[in-house]
């Protein structure tokens, strides 16, 4: 052992608690995110009734699935604007599919195939083509969107069988099978981004690629895996949001990109690659979504919405880069 | 005076602490060719940064003089008002833009109405500018997709046609072929029956013998000698360059050597500039426990060996064995399975991560270690970390510091940690103690001696010669990308180690 690090061990458990949210940068939104729960339940009551949290929970989980996802791009050092495109495209393949008589798992599968399919596609394209991700996901975005648009013409897709509404619409013991879905989806994203070998390579990938490829990491792989998952959970989201709304629209998911990457970034992810956490997604789409939920239990205006979320991103932001420039100046 | 152009008297820079430049005086003649000459770091390029005006005026002491007038450079535009052009090696042009533009940046011609550009002109002028110095490119040509040969001679002619009267060159053929260094000499020739004066920087004492009126040699911040051409031997200028140096604690304990452990054969590394290589054909082989130091000037290619040989820059040919087995090494991820190591020269840009604590970065090149079939070992990280850091002394509170928090020093001990944790058995280290302190320094060196006594081979690289000298067993000298000198640490000197770094000998 150093000397330094047995010097003082009881003044560091002291201050391990502050040493741990200045360090952890989703902690920093934390504190906003509870002060806002307890206004919000103040002014209104209603917010915390059992219908309406589960409410907040349903709206949130389509977009923490990609948020999840999202979080491996950023911190991967990456971009992916394609995954409102996907999802429409995942939950039209999966709705044609069924109007076709395929069976649901199949159907299911085939939703989440099409994302997987688009996100090797850019995958590859940023890793081997050296295209930036911004421009090929930009691309994508595009060309997913009219895809659905040349297989649907615009119509909405319908009407689909209730054992696969169920996925969107359904409850199993109490809780939405959506939420359900997305916290499966985000302890195994935790898990994954925290304690694997692929996990600390995406890591290394998005603080500084030169040398992680010098530290032997594939960093072609890794890159490509990263828009796999994106690409999958996009498809898989598509094909919830589906079978909420009991048919697949050509226009699900425009703008959700956005909203996606907002939620990212408020929990703290670095759009600079190399830091963030699924806990800090987690809070960050929480807390737009009770930002939402709450204004209009608190009877403002909804049209204040995107203004304040817009203050919120550049304020996340501004934080990020603040830590980082403190960091790199100490050394 | 009117037989001098420029005179700088009497420069001293300081960085801090740091006397990078000593009470230096230099002068330049009319139409005269001065060549300045040094080892890496001796002050030349913090010099003519004084004269391009790159360091402001008030930023150090001392006096420049053009045509007798005392001149306070506060900007680089300063400086070319008064008729100084600089010529870099690294190629300071947009590569988005036309050859024209380029040449007329900031200065293009216009009309009447001076909102407009006059392109015709433009192009005109710069057909010109480009038949000055021989060469025939389209004017309208995005500089992007011209030879980087070419791209040095659109800087000359850009700066040809400012008409300076003194023109600086930084290393202009280090991105030349030989043909082309032979036209830029023709040019410079011609420059100087105009009667321009040039500065001549160059690591190649071949090519300052071939052109120089006057040759000044700085050492450690200092001028040790000018004289002119006629009147001195290459090998004196060497051994100016090289000197007597500061003595240093370099504590090198020679170790029994073991079996050979690296072979290379026929090692060629291309150049991104088609029909070039910067490593030709190198053979060499490296003993357990031995230290060998790969010497040579900034660009003779010993970078672009090591690195070659870790798998990180492609190769034309040349055959790797280890412990007598040929073995492939097509990535760095090879590499580090065979159990290679390589400490770059530039630990910010590919050392360690900046976002990643000291843990995080010493484990990175150890995953087979840290990680089970699924999940991170966290306790066997943390011990082995933990354990590297007490032994490399690294200074830190906690090993989840960030390791931007770190001294350079101990920010190198982080990289050298993640190295060891592989079980390197064959370690290469580029510049391993670039931009640390003294202390530091000793550390590193007691800790390559400690390996080499556990059997592991080092090659070393380091523009520091005495460094270079006192911690290797032999040596091997590049001069343009082939073995230009072999000498035993018996053998050695500096001045025939530069000698062959310099193509002397």
């Amino acid at each position: 052992m150093s000397e330094p690090s047995t010097a003082k061990p009881a003044a560091r458990k002291g201050g391990k608690f502050w040493q741990r949210m200045s360090n952890k940068s989703e902690l920093g939104i934390a504190v906003p995110l509870v002060l806002l729960i307890v206004i919000v339940g103040i002014v209104n009551p209603v917010f915390f009734d059992g219908d309406n949290i589960l409410n907040v929970l349903r709206q949130s989980s389509f977009i923490f699935i990609i948020g999840v996802a999202m979080t491996f791009v950023l911190v991967g050092g990456g971009l992916d604007l394609s995954v409102g495109s996907v999802l429409a495209l995942g939950g039209v393949i999966s709705g044609l599919a069924l109007l076709a008589h395929v069976p649901i798992w199949i159907c299911v599968a085939l939703g989440i195939l099409v994302g997987v399919a688009v996100g090797l596609f850019n995958g590859i394209v940023v890793s081997v083509f050296k295209i930036p991700s911004l421009i090929v996901t930009l691309g994508m975005m595009y060309f997913a969107r009219g895809v659905v648009q040349v297989l649907t013409r615009g119509n909405p897709v319908y009407p689909l069988p209730n054992d696969f509404n169920f996925l969107g619409q359904g409850f199993i013991a109490g809780i939405p099978v959506v939420v359900i879905v997305a916290a499966v989806f985000g302890v195994v994203g935790h898990v994954v981004l925290t304690q694997t070998a692929f996990g600390r390579a995406v890591f290394a990938l998005g603080g500084n690629r030169e040398t992680a490829r010098l530290s032997g990491i594939n960093v072609q792989r890794v890159t490509i895996w990263v828009y796999v998952i994106c690409g999958a959970a996009s498809g898989l989201t598509g094909v919830l949001t589906a079978a909420r709304l009991a048919s697949a629209l050509s226009n699900a998911g425009t703008g959700m990109e956005l909203q996606v990457i907002a939620g990212t970034i408020i929990g703290g992810t670095s759009m600079f690659g190399g830091s963030g956490s699924i806990l800090g997604t987690l809070i960050g789409v929480g807390f737009m979504n009770i930002i939402a939920n709450g204004m209009v239990l608190m009877k403002i205006s909804v049209y204040y919405q995107s203004m304040v979320i817009g203050a919120i991103i550049i304020l996340a932001v501004g934080i990020d880069q603040y830590n980082r420039k403190r960091r790199g100046m100490a050394g | 005076m009117n037989d001098v152009v420029l005179r700088m008297k009497n420069i001293t820079k300081k960085f801090f602490a740091v006397t990078a430049l000593r009470d230096v005086s230099l002068d330049l003649q009319p139409g005269e060719i001065h060549a300045l000459v040094g080892e890496n770091g001796a002050g030349k390029s913090t010099l003519m940064k004084i004269l391009s005006g790159s360091y402001p005026s008030n930023s150090y002491e001392g006096s420049i003089e053009v045509d007798g007038e005392r001149v306070h450079f506060m900007s680089t535009h300063d400086a070319e008002r008064a008729g100084i052009e600089m010529i870099y090696q690294e190629i300071s042009l947009n590569p988005d833009l036309s050859v024209a533009e380029n040449i007329f940046l900031g200065k293009l011609p216009r009309r009447a109405v001076s909102w407009f550009v006059d392109w015709k002109k433009t192009h005109l002028l710069a057909h010109e500018a480009l038949a000055r110095v021989g060469l025939d490119v389209a004017t309208g040509a995005a500089v992007r997709l011209l030879s980087t040969s070419q791209q040095q001679m659109i800087s000359i002619a850009k700066a040809l046609y400012r008409k300076p009267r003194i023109l600086v060159l930084d290393e202009p053929t280090s991105a030349l072929t030989e043909k082309e260094t032979a036209t830029l000499m023709r040019i410079i020739q011609g420059l100087k029956d105009q009667g321009i004066s040039c500065i001549y920087i160059s690591h190649k004492l071949e090519e300052v013998f071939n052109i120089a009126d006057r040759i000044t040699v700085l050492r450690d911040g200092s001028v040790i000698s000018t004289t002119p051409r006629a009147a001195v031997e290459a090998s004196r200028v060497v051994e100016d360059m090289v000197g007597r140096k500061i003595e240093m604690m370099y504590p090198k304990v020679p170790v029994p050597l073991g079996e050979e452990v690296l072979r290379v054969e026929g090692l060629t590394v291309p150049s991104h500039i088609p029909g070039k290589k910067i490593v030709e054909s190198l053979s060499f082989s490296l003993r357990a426990g031995e230290i060998l130091g790969l010497g040579g000037l900034v660009g003779s290619g010993r970078s672009e060996v090591v690195n070659a040989l870790f798998g990180s820059y492609r190769r034309t040919a040349g055959r790797i064995f280890l412990n007598g087995r040929e073995v492939t090494i097509g990535s760095p991820r090879d590499a580090i399975r065979h159990r290679l190591g390589l400490l770059t020269e530039d630990r910010r840009v590919s050392g360690f991560v900046g976002t990643m604590a000291i843990r995080e970065n010493v484990s990175l090149a150890s995953f087979r270690k840290i990680f089970g079939w699924l999940f991170i070992k966290r306790g066997v990280e943390r011990q082995e970390v933990q354990d590297l850091s007490a032994q490399l002394n690294i200074k830190t509170p906690s090993i989840e510091t960030n390791v931007l928090a770190l001294s350079g020093g101990n920010q190198q001990k982080v990289v050298l940690a993640k190295w060891l944790m592989t079980d390197v058995r064959v370690l290469f280290l580029d510049e391993p103690t670039r931009g640390i302190d003294v202390g530091a320094k000793v550390e590193v060196y007691n800790l390559m001696t400690e390996l080499a006594r556990k059997g592991v081979a080092i090659v070393m690289i380091s523009s520091e010669l005495p460094e270079l000298l006192a911690m290797c067993d032999r040596y091997i000298v590049l001069y343009g990308g082939a073995i230009r000198g072999e000498f035993s640490r018996a053998e050695v000197t500096e001045h025939n180690f530069m000698s062959a770094a310099t193509g002397v000998s």
